[in-house]
């Protein structure tokens, strides 16, 4: 009998791998790495500049602070002054928002373009016009044909949720809303109500709820969750299913889902 | 340049140029063995896609990060790696991973009778199903090392561990697949 090794080793051509899928590797736009980061600035114009060259001469003092041991303590004490100085003049504004990429946070996926999210996608995203254009866009796998969410920073008459820092989550998948299966999943203080959103079949769903069932494209059931854990109207869109998590009322949502273009 | 493929090194220095194309074919180039270590770890075709996928989108945003001169394969495994194993924890589900001998596979170079393929066939896949039955270390460690043929350096960046324990884990595992196949055999 062959030695173990070599009969594993010729197993190796015999394994009925899956077929390797085609990958879509789409570049995330560098601008949104971070969440709700600043558009990216170019040329080394302003405070970019200004940044650059404050580091180039602390990098100098450090330099000159190995390269010339005498000086070290007389450089180290004016260094640790000034820092204290920055500090104490320029002291830095508490963020509301949680640290990390709220991608990260609320299991977002990977923050794209608009258009370079389109590409990963089979079907066209909607965007709320009464809203305007996302502050971000994710996407992430699975569900298998991916869930996309537009991410609202500020919405007029929405309130801001204290613990994610947006007023409004839309997010698109592909698949059917099966309300069996999300009636069974909500808390007590949750209720749901069919709706119709232009002549569509909806559900406004009030209260907190945390969970979220449906049938994705390839008919299986798919959890998710409420980002928010607040109201949010889920409707049908010719196969897609929307979702508008905001804390407001039944008419203003479907008023944003009907903006929907 | 023309007519002689590119190597890693001139792509990933052409892809931190902002050359897109670059990029796609260091993927092109990988996916395969990103996309079978990831399945290998999730036990999911679906899983592994998207592990791989996030793993090379991830691996791009690092790429000023890479080691000029070091291997690309093992670095790109270690990333897509986690990203497998981070499928896992984020959706709470773990596939057994179920390694299945192909259809017609033929072992051996000469035409054997049909007796010999059977008999070949039928030891091959006692082999494969005793490994599938082992535990999870025990298997990915071999799946790793002989069914995809990974480096010991790759399989510790691909699994998440450190090399010398990728050759102790490997030793007890084959091992514990010596006396499977020992007890099979009298019995």
């Amino acid at each position: 009998m062959p030695d173990l090794e070599q009969q594993l080793s010729e197993l190796a051509a015999a394994i009925d791998w899956p077929a390797t899928p085609h990958l879509k590797v789409v570049i995330p736009d560098r601008a949104h790495r971070s969440w709700l980061s600043l558009p990216a600035r170019r040329g080394g114009s302003g405070w970019g500049r200004g940044l650059a060259v404050a580091v180039a001469a602390l990098l100098i003092v450090a330099l000159a602070l190995v390269a010339y041991p005498p000086s070290r303590g007389a450089i180290a004490h004016w260094v640790n002054l000034h820092l204290n100085i920055e500090r104490v003049e320029h002291p830095p504004t508490p963020s509301t928002l949680p640290s990390g990429t709220l991608g990260d946070q609320l299991g977002l996926g990977l923050p794209y373009t608009l258009s370079d999210a389109e590409r990963l996608v089979d079907w066209r995203i909607t965007v709320p016009a009464t809203l305007g254009q996302p502050d971000a866009v994710y996407v992430k796998h699975p569900p298998t044909l991916g869930e996309v969410t537009l991410v609202y920073a500020r919405a007029p008459d929405i309130p801001v949720s204290g613990q994610t820092g947006v007023s409004v989550l839309v997010t698109e998948a592909r698949g059917r809303v099966n309300e069996t299966y999300f009636q069974k999943i909500v808390g007590p203080n949750t209720t749901i109500e069919e709706v119709s959103v232009g002549g569509r079949a909806g559900y406004w769903i009030s209260g907190h709820p945390h969970d979220f069932i449906f049938t994705d494209a390839d008919g299986q059931p798919f959890f998710d969750s409420m980002r928010l854990a607040t109201n949010t109207l889920v409707f049908d869109r010719d196969g897609t299913i929307v979702r508008i998590e905001a804390d407001t009322n039944k008419e203003r949502a479907i008023e944003i889902a009907l903006s929907l273009q | 340049m023309e007519g002689r493929p590119a190597d890693d090194s001139e792509l990933i220095a052409r892809a931190l140029r902002g050359d897109a194309a670059a990029y796609e074919e260091i993927v092109q180039r990988y996916q395969q063995i990103a996309f079978r270590t990831a399945y290998a770890v999730t036990g999911s075709a679906a899983d592994a896609e998207d592990a791989a996928q996030e793993g090379f989108v991830k691996a791009f945003r690092a790429l000023e990060r890479f080691r000029p001169g070091a291997e690309l394969r093992p670095w790109l495994l270690r990333i897509v790696g986690n990203e497998a194993r981070n499928k896992i924890r984020s959706t709470g589900r773990r596939h057994q991973l179920e390694l299945r001998l192909t259809e017609g596979f033929r072992p051996g170079d000469a035409a054997p009778s049909p007796e010999a393929v059977a008999v070949a066939s039928d030891e091959r896949r006692r082999l494969l199903a005793m490994v599938n039955a082992l535990s999870e270390d025990d298997r990915l460690v071999i799946t790793s090392r002989y069914f995809l043929e990974l480096s010991g350096e790759e399989t510790a960046a691909a699994l998440g561990i450190p090399e010398g324990t990728v050759k102790s884990r490997l030793s007890r595992a084959l091992g514990r697949l010596r006396a499977r196949v020992e007890e099979a055999a009298s019995a």
